[in-house]
């Protein structure tokens, strides 16, 4: 094949799978048009179901199959692609990185469309550095620590990263923007203006007509600007140097079948091949090529104007340099591995307390468990169709840092919603079907009044509201008609609402639809949820 | 390289050009007023109360039957009219388990419409679950998919302060595509309700409005009249074909559902919740936004209107 067509093939091959990769991230919410035939719909409209295959990306994730085999040592469904990716690395080098990551492929247009080196100091900034040994001790921690129960390969992992900070951060950041923008264009008084905010129908098949919000999506924003901004420092800064799942393929890529050979005698020291270089990783003759830093992006081969580069099955006999992993950065990562889980254990919530903030999507494995698996992805997060589930800012935990919780103030569980489980990719929330989910009834928590702020119960006067939302059958929240004090001391006869612990499920339709605002008087914590024997209330 | 525009004269010619715009719009400012209220005297007042006696009797029949008996759809609909349907489809619940307007009672009103020869009818409600999952469960959007009807999604920018003049609520966010029609239908769904002890006609506007409305509960009579004497439907159909009987107004069990096979249709919002509420054993007066929508005259009991009729099939 000539090198001008490989270039191509990667081109497309990376536009392919970037475009690809934000269809199914646009794709991972409740179907835009859901039509059930009604006649046939019974009980409460049965499983709603995302019909596109959104956890494709997660599943060609090597670093996400092996933390959760290693953390929580179950072997999840759906991971064949994985070994695939595995296999194509040893025989052809981190073609994923070139040709797949959707991480990378961003990367790699930042670099080149917005290339802020050029010349000399281009040169310098694509030779291989030390810097590049911080990759395999971030990969040495996730591993050791997935091996001791937490699995923190999400934090880092290039997949759950750019999904995360895209769903989380870019679509929800744009999309309120624009439906700010349409709501002034509606509200204004020129007619002009009032026409024009009808194109909002252009826009909310990809952003939705809700302002949606995530808490710590400041802070997933700027860290994804961070590091899209880092490429100004060196080309693919991330994947030279932060990412994981780049360390973990490059080890792979040691033994990979495909070398690059040069030609010594050809090459007249022009440099362009290492200005070309996405990995910094050494194609120049007169060094030893570094097959473990080579995100086979070809360029060298392309750019070589004398042809003394190529790559080919053949043993090449040249010396290669065996990935770089340099003893203190493992050493470094080792005992970040071992001291994060022991560390994060020690605010007692998966041996000891239970956080009543805490609250889990419906479906959730017990805690040590769930820390095994979840890569805090944003997937669940980015489904859940009332922006309910929530990354995780201090509810969880050092060790649960981003993984889902439900804020009963963003949205609710809704009753007759099993999407989030059906969407995890590593079954850290079980799917369940709407049937078990009701009749079991799987429960997420269970809500208390606060008297002192509801309305009837302080002598404000009545409001039923939160009986009125209960969605179970029958209603978990009852009333009972009673008289109370009112502010000037006269007697009212107002319907006082309580909770039925039996009935119960957790879902914060109450606490969202509580008309006290501030601070509901309706309040969901975690205890009475399904998935744990300790943080029960009945007998 | 010189002619290029720099990023600060394109934001100026931009400024410049929207400012211009902006101005010669202004002369096409339109103020709209919500609609005035297409109100109806004690004469012509009217009520159909339809019975499915026959067992498999079809819905979609008793429904024209009971336009037929008040003088067919052409009576309230003209041609040309944009027709606003406002069902209750708040809950995601199956349409078996009533806490929603039957879909084949708003299919046959929205065909119905068509005959008339309506040009747009449109589908609104402001839902309480996820509108698009109320959408699929209820059966709205299957319906509207066969009819070509226009299922409005609820969103802020078609939420606008209005006016309502009411006792207690005085400018308040509507949902504007209710309004904005040149008839209105009310298609509610009777219930039972934890607070004013049913859900009728007059209490499905607050499906109509945005806003802080579940602030309404606390004083929930009296703004239920105040939202009624703001949207004054041209007819009101209630659907009781099969009625919520207990858990109200969300239900969730069939076990709370009784089958009544019932559909009152009237011009009058108040005569038909007075009927509709003699289904669940009360008189008009047990209730207190019928009790007060008849004090602030928004109309009449079931009993005073001269016109009254009854279709069995």
């Amino acid at each position: 094949m000539k090198p001008k067509h490989l270039i191509w093939l990667r081109r497309t091959s990376q536009a392919v799978f970037l475009c690809l990769f934000l269809f199914l991230l646009i794709e991972s919410r409740l179907p835009q048009d859901i039509v059930i035939d009604y006649t046939s719909a019974m009980g409460n409209g049965g499983d709603i179901r995302i019909e596109h295959p959104v956890t494709f990306f997660f599943q060609l994730d090597p670093l996400i199959w092996l933390t959760s085999l290693i953390s929580d040592r179950i072997w999840i469904q759906g991971f064949g692609w994985a070994v695939a990716v595995l296999v194509a690395t040893l025989l052809l080098g981190r073609v994923f990185c070139g040709f797949i990551c959707p991480f990378g492929t961003l990367h790699h247009m930042v670099g080149y469309l917005k290339s802020s080196l050029k010349g000399k100091r281009l040169f310098q900034a694509n030779r291989a550095t030390p810097s590049q040994k911080i990759k395999y001790a971030l990969l040495t921690s996730i591993l050791v620590s997935s091996l001791l129960g937490l699995n923190i390969a999400g934090w880092m992992d290039p997949i759950s990263f750019v999904f995360r900070s895209i769903a989380l951060a870019v679509i929800p950041g744009l999309g309120n923007g624009l439906t700010d923008f349409f709501g002034m264009l509606a509200r204004s008084d020129i007619k002009f203006f009032n026409l024009m905010s009808y194109s909002e129908v252009l826009v909310w098949p990809v952003f939705g007509f809700e302002f949606k919000s995530y808490q710590t999506g400041w802070a997933i924003g700027i860290l994804f600007l961070v590091v899209l901004f880092l490429n100004r420092i060196r080309p693919r800064f991330w994947c030279r140097t932060l990412c994981p799942l780049g360390a973990l393929l490059g080890v792979f890529s040691t033994f990979s079948r495909l070398r690059l050979r040069k030609d010594a005698a050809k090459c007249t020291q022009c440099k362009k091949c290492v200005m070309a270089c996405q990995g910094a990783a050494e194609p120049m003759a007169g060094h030893a090529w570094r097959p473990a830093e080579c995100l086979s992006c070809f360029n060298c081969f392309d750019t070589c104007p004398e042809g003394a580069i190529e790559f080919t099955f053949q043993r090449t006999g040249e010396k290669i340099k065996r990935p770089d992993m340099g003893r203190r950065a493992v050493l470094g990562g080792l005992a970040a591995g071992v001291s994060l889980p022991i560390l994060g254990n020690l605010d007692g919530h998966v041996h000891k307390v239970s956080r009543p903030a805490l609250i889990r999507p419906p479906g959730a494995v017990p805690e040590d468990a769930f820390l095994g698996r979840c890569q805090r992805c944003g997937l669940c997060m980015k489904a859940c169709p009332t922006n309910a589930i929530n990354p995780a800012w201090t509810e969880a935990g050092l060790a649960g840092f981003w993984t889902p919780t439900l804020t009963m103030t963003h949205g609710y569980c809704e009753h007759t919603c099993t999407l989030c489980g059906s969407v995890c990719p590593t079954d850290a929330i079980q799917a369940l079907s709407l049937r078990e989910k009701i009749q079991t009834p799987v429960r997420i928590g269970s809500a208390h009044f606060d008297r002192g702020r509801c309305l009837p119960w302080s002598g404000n006067g009545p409001c039923i509201v939160c009986e009125e939302h209960c969605p179970t059958s029958p209603k978990a929240i009852y009333l009972f008609e009673d008289w109370v004090e009112g502010p000037g001391g006269e007697r009212r006869k107002v319907k006082l609402p309580q909770v039925d612990l039996t009935q119960c499920t957790g879902c914060g339709i109450c606490e969202n639809k509580c008309p006290v605002r501030g601070k509901p008087a309706i309040r969901v914590i975690s205890a009475g949820e399904t998935r744990s024997r300790r943080n029960q209330i009945m007998l | 390289m010189d002619n290029f525009i720099t990023r600060r004269e394109s934001i100026k010619k931009l400024l410049r050009l929207s400012t211009g715009l902006a101005l010669s719009s202004c002369a096409a400012v339109n103020f709209q007023t919500p609609r005035p209220a297409v109100a109806d005297d004690a004469e012509s007042a009217f009520i159909v109360d339809a019975k499915g006696q026959t067992s498999g009797y079809d819905i979609k029949t008793l429904t024209r039957s009971a336009f037929e008996a008040a003088g067919g759809m052409h009576r309230f609909i003209a041609k040309g009219d944009v027709v606003a349907i406002k069902p209750n489809i708040s809950w995601a619940r199956a349409p078996e388990l009533a806490a929603t307007t039957h879909p084949e009672v708003l299919k046959a009103v929205i065909e119905l419409c068509q005959e008339a020869g309506a040009k747009t009818i449109n589908i609104v409600d402001h839902t309480i679950h996820g509108a698009r999952r109320c959408f699929a469960v209820t059966g709205a959007g299957s319906v509207a998919k066969e009819t070509g009807a226009n299922l409005i999604f609820p969103r802020s920018s078609l939420m606008r302060d209005m006016r309502l003049q009411g006792q207690r609520l005085d400018i308040w966010p509507v949902f504007t595509p209710v309004v904005e029609a040149d008839k209105l239908i009310n298609l509610p769904v009777a219930k039972v309700h934890g607070l004013s002890e049913l859900t009728l006609g007059m209490k499905n506007w607050i499906g109509a409005v945005g806003g802080r409305r579940y602030a309404l509960h606390q004083d929930i009579h009296q703004t239920i009249v105040d939202l009624a004497q703001f949207f004054k439907p041209t007819i009101t159909l209630i659907d009781a074909t099969r009625v919520m009987v207990k858990n109200g107004p969300s239900g969730g069990s069939l076990s709370d559902v009784t089958v009544m096979n019932r559909l009152i249709l009237s011009n009058d919002p108040v005569a038909a919740d007075a009927r509709a509420a003699g289904l669940f054993g009360y008189s008009p007066n047990d209730i207190g936004f019928i009790r007060l929508a008849r004090k602030w005259q928004i109309g009449l009991y079931d009993t005073d209107i001269s016109q009254q009729h009854e279709v069995l099939i």
